[in-house]
């Protein structure tokens, strides 16, 4: 869980990637590496480069179609996040109450 | 959903008791975890979970603050990169002491934007956690 953590937060730690990846999951059908290019005016090479990071982390999905290819958004690694913060919420709550119970019986 | 963890508890207890509880390696071993621990700013701490069938769990970090009732310090799971930060906080009250824990730090890697983004465009996260609580008992117990 932690290493795909730390794949996630660094696909999603730049804005300019944040922005992209909103972009698709807001898009209503795949977006093309063109079609992401114009939109956020950053050379091809540029968008290819955070797509790769982006799919590293799992946050797109490639599909290639001729020459061009098309990225689709997966949301479901940002429910990753979420674990982690469920995960300790539990976590601590579990642990407040063991220290509680520990300093009650304490004398 | 916040990227920031964050627990208030009033203890019916002293200050002084409470701070030990938190800060003293014998007693954090005693009810939280295994601790080769000194509450001294720069001290490289080491929590060592229960054995499991994984094995142990290492949990390190550095203590950044360590003065009453104020303590800090990161927090590291086995060779992960993931630091995190834990802040625990006494103040007293006429009951006993609050105690202010938070967990935070998860946002320095994706940003707190990016979180809420997400939020923002995906309500319904509940289902996908049908199977955490079993995971979550196992993972507490693991430490």
């Amino acid at each position: 869980m932690q290493d795909k953590i730390t794949k996630l937060f660094k696909a999603i730690a730049d804005p300019t990637r944040r922005d992209i990846f909103h972009a698709l999951v807001i898009a209503t059908s795949a977006l093309s590496i063109t079609q992401i290019s114009n939109q956020f005016e950053i050379s091809r090479q540029g968008v290819t480069k955070h797509i790769k990071t982006l799919q590293e982390a799992g946050l797109v999905v490639i599909d290639a179609q001729g020459r061009e290819r098309f990225c689709n958004a997966n949301t479901k690694p940002l429910q990753e996040i979420n674990k982690w913060l469920q995960f300790y919420s539990q976590f601590w709550d579990n642990s407040l109450q063991n220290l509680g119970n520990y300093l009650n019986s304490k004398t | 959903m916040n990227d920031v963890i964050k627990k208030e508890v009033t203890l019916n207890h002293s200050i002084d008791k409470v701070w030990n509880a938190i800060s003293k390696a014998e007693e954090i071993s005693t009810w939280f975890i295994q601790a080769d621990f000194k509450a001294e700013k720069g001290y490289r701490y080491t929590f060592t979970s229960e054995p499991n069938e994984k094995g142990c769990t290492v949990i390190s970090g550095e203590v950044k603050n360590a003065n009453p009732y104020v303590l800090v310090y990161t927090w590291v799971v086995a060779d992960t990169k993931v630091e995190t930060t834990v802040c625990w906080e006494l103040e007293s009250t006429q009951n006993g002491t609050k105690l202010t824990l938070e967990h935070s730090g998860i946002s320095n890697y994706g940003g707190e934007t990016a979180v809420k983004m997400f939020e923002s465009f995906n309500g319904g996260w509940d289902n996908c956690f049908n199977g955490l609580s079993g995971y979550l008992k196992e993972e507490v117990n693991a430490g």
